[in-house]
Parts: C-alpha cells; structure tokens; sequence
C-alpha cells in the first residue's frame, strides 16, 4: 500500500460486487478490508482506516447501521455510499448521517469511487466542525512533540493548579488538539484525557487569535446540543490559543466553570500570559529536543 | 480537463476564480442575494442548485430570468423545500425538509454523479440558503459536517461553490464558524434598488463595495 494512503473498509453483502469494488481500490493502491454484513465492520475498524466505503442493503442491516457504527467511535472517518440503488430508494439515514454517495449506475463507476475515497482520503473532510486553512501544516507542527512525555511534566501540573487557585474555577487544562480529539497534557480539577475533538470547544479556539470566552455554553449555539460539555459539567469556558514559533496553533490553555462566568479584560490578559508560558515551555523543549517525537 | 481551469463571471465586477473554489455568499434574504447568486452560476458549465427557501420551478424561472439556459444535461436541482415538483421528474429531486441533510446530501452528490457522467467536468454549485438549513438544526455539528462534505467535493473535483447565508439570521460565531471551509467571503447589499458587492479573502477583486450591473 502507498504510504500516504489510508486503509479503506469496503461493506458489501455481495461476493460479486464487493470483489469488484475491492479489486478497484486496491488497484488504486488502497489496502481495503473487505465486510459482509455491518456486524463484521466493528473488527475490521482501526486508526489507521480513513475511509469506509458500503452499500445500502446488507444481511443484517443498512449502509447508515455501518455509518453509525464507524462514527460511533471514529467520528471523522469518511464514509461513502457506493450502490445500485437510487437516492430516492435508500434507507432514511440520521440527520447527522451525512456522507458522500456515488451510484454504481454511472458510466465508470468504479473510477468516480477511486476518485471519490482518495479525495476522502487526501485531504477532503466529513468533520462535524471547523477545520483551520491550515490544518495539513498544524498536524505536522503537532507531530513535533510526544504528547506522552508533555503529559509526565510537572510543569503544565503546577501551572493548571496555579489557573484554578488565580481565577477560582473548577478546571483548567492544557490541551493538544490532534486530528481527530483534544488530548489533556494536563488537568487540573478534572481527570480528562481526551475528549472528541466534535465535542471540544478548544478546536474553535484555535481558529482564533484572541482570547475566546463562552460565558453559558448552554447557550452558545455552537454548544448548545454538545452533550458531553453537559455530562462534564462545562457550563463556561475561557480559552487562550497556544501556538508554535511559527504561528501554527497546537491547542489552547483553559478555564472551566460549572457556573456560567464572564472574563474581565485583565483576566483574558492573565489567561494570556499564561497561554505565553506555556508557549515558551513548547518551545523550550523543541530546542531541547526532549518535546520532539 | 481541469488543472488551470478557471471561473468566469460575465458582466459582473468579479474577476475570475481558480477552479475548486468556494465562496460564500452573504447578506439578507432578498432578492438581491438570489439574483447574484444565480449570476455567479452562468457559464456552459454544469449547474446543480440547491434550493432550500422556494420551489425548484421559482428557482428555475430566476435562472432563466438572469440569462441562465435551462438544459437538462447539465442544469439540476435539489429542493428541500416543502413544494412539490415531483412533474419536473429526474432533473430536480426532492428532499421535504431543509432539515435533512443527509438527504440533502446524497441527493446532492446523485446529481452531480449524473451531471459529470454526461462529460460536465466543470460544474458550478449554488447552495440558496443555508439559513433554513441551520435554522432547523438544532445542534449546529451537522450542519458543519454538510458543509464540509460539499465544499470538499467542490474543492476537489475542480467545481466552483457559491453558498449564500443571511448572516442576521444567525449568532456571528456561528457564521465565522460556517465561513471557515470556504475560500472568500462575497457581502452583498441593495442600496436603492442597486446591489452592491465586496469581497474578502481572495486577491485581485474588489475588496470595496462595488456596484453590480443591473441586468439588461
């Protein structure tokens, strides 16, 4: 398989028609892991799948039973329609199903899915949120630290306990956000890991260059329906965006309320100074070569 | 075809864009906004509208009512509104409801399946509005993942997207949040029965409002 390619999982009841469909991608140099039913699909799932391709009808349910499932636990992993039947005479997915479709029934179906999954798979989205222009080069500049030896420092510890006691807040955190979650280097009032990154505020903060402050999440139409912030008790955020020495945003430094709270002025400029220290600690052991994978 | 493909926008102040770009479209839900957004669609390429405020004839007849040529070949829409126009048969398709944007989507991605098998390697999508399609969404993510989906499709197949939004109808986050996938943003106003335009994030066009030719 190419290197910058993705697994794709291929879901089709027919031996004749998911053969096929296989042997297009493949060809395409995709490795593809062929399913029968939507039960198969859940072992066939792993991080390195960025796509999954499958038809409307299987044995033992439907192509949006297989969005489901995948989105469940990948919830940016592309997902492709690919069937003979007409858009009229699919099954009716959930309102948060979207996905792309490609009928078998065009002329060179087969080079329209190719080209259909490598767009998915090069760069194309499905994310249920904003993504920044430059996402490609963030990820890269991301993949520059060891999130896990980030994580043992005690310096990000002391410094979210010190956010807490400064702002007399719930939580404050340290957090990355990678490709497809946040990931918490630290946390101090909560014992969070990582969260989704659908689910995070912080992948709307990096899209800023100011301090982002949500006063009532549950009134933030952004926020509003997210049920994890509820089910985490995240009433109000304040969040400062952290970036690289070249400007590429890697995640943010938080504070968290089960209350809703307005941010003074001065302190979004604390929060600042302390997204700054943060920045230099990143940046610190870059040159070291200690925060480098 | 595609690589060096460019957009064109006769008789209007717009100079032309790379293929794949995405544009967004915004100002109040008026006349003026539809008018530009169906200019911004002619040409002899492919054409997919996607009309999510009033019926698939209505948005048929401000096409041709703009110089638009209605051939079936490479002219299609998706409705989602509550109208029927079943009568149009395969040329339009009905969704019901700016609220499924599943529907919407595969729909979407049906006809330009069959637009682009008829050899449109070019199309240009209009999207008017997406303000029905985030008032009836209750949590915004979704919305974002339609967004996403369709400007990807564009971006990659070389197809130009203009998506209108009436940005009062919304919290300005939401629209900034809405606005990231796309390539520049086109305000549009009516000031005295004239519209007027501007346009940020590209270069090489007018960043000052700037008077729209009437039609002739």
């Amino acid at each position: 398989m190419s290197a910058e390619l993705p697994t794709v999982v291929c879901v089709d009841g027919d031996d004749e028609t998911r053969n096929a469909t296989v042997e297009a991608l493949e060809t395409a140099g995709f490795e593809v892991r062929p399913c029968e039913t939507v039960a198969t699909v859940g072992t066939a799932m792993d991080d390195s799948v960025g796509c999954v391709v499958t038809t409307a009808t299987l044995p033992d349910g439907d192509g949006f039973d297989v969005v489901e499932l995948v989105r469940d636990r990948y919830p940016d992993c592309a997902c492709v329609f690919f069937t003979g039947e007409l858009p009229a005479d699919l099954p009716r997915g959930g309102r948060d199903q979207v996905v792309e479709y490609v009928p078998r029934s065009v002329p060179g179906a087969h080079d329209r899915l190719v080209e259909v999954v490598t767009a998915a798979a090069t760069g194309a989205t499905q994310a249920a949120y904003p993504l920044p222009e430059d996402e490609r080069e963030r990820l890269a500049a991301l993949a520059e630290y060891d999130v896990d030896e980030l994580s043992a420092l005690d310096t990000f510890e002391r410094l979210t306990s010190l956010i807490t006691s400064h702002f007399d807040i719930d939580v404050a955190f340290v957090g990355l956000v990678d490709a497809h979650e946040e990931r918490f280097v630290a946390c101090e009032g909560a014992n969070w890991r990582t969260l989704s990154r659908e689910d995070t505020v912080c992948t709307h903060t990096i899209l800023t260059d100011d301090v982002m402050v949500v006063e009532n999440v549950q009134e933030d139409p952004r926020f509003a329906a997210v049920d994890r912030l509820d089910e985490l008790d995240i009433r109000s955020y304040a969040g400062a965006r952290i970036t690289d020495d070249d400007g590429n945003a890697l995640g943010a430094v938080c504070c968290i309320h089960g209350e809703p709270r307005s941010y003074t002025r001065a302190e979004r400029d604390d929060l600042r100074r302390f997204a700054d220290e943060v920045e230099e600690q990143l940046a610190l052991r870059r040159r070291l070569g200690t925060g480098g994978a | 075809m595609r690589h060096g493909t460019r957009y064109e926008f006769p008789d209007l102040p717009l100079n032309s864009v790379d293929a794949g770009t995405n544009l967004l479209l915004t100002g109040p839900t008026l006349e003026g906004a539809r008018e530009l957004l169906l200019r911004l669609l002619l040409g002899d390429d492919g054409v997919l509208i996607v009309t999510a405020d009033t019926s698939a004839r209505k948005v048929l007849a401000a096409f041709e009512d703009v110089g638009g040529r209605i051939d079936r070949e490479r002219v299609r829409v998706v409705s989602c509104t509550q109208e029927h126009d079943d009568d149009l048969g395969e040329f339009v398709s009905s969704v019901g409801s700016p609220g499924d944007l599943t529907g919407i989507g595969i729909e979407y991605s049906g006809q330009y399946e069959q637009v682009y098998a008829r050899g449109y390697d070019t199309v240009r999508t209009g999207i008017y509005t997406l303000t029905p399609l985030l008032v009836y969404s209750e949590d915004v993510r979704p919305v974002f993942r339609f967004v996403n989906t369709v400007t990807s499709r564009i971006r990659t197949a070389d197809g130009l997207g203009v998506c209108a939004i009436d940005p009062s109808a919304h919290d300005e986050q939401v629209v900034t949040s809405i606005a990231q996938p796309f390539d520049a943003r086109v305000d549009v106003r009516e000031v005295e029965g004239t519209i007027e335009l501007r346009v940020t994030g590209l270069p090489e066009q007018p960043d000052e409002w700037t008077a729209v030719p009437a039609l002739e």
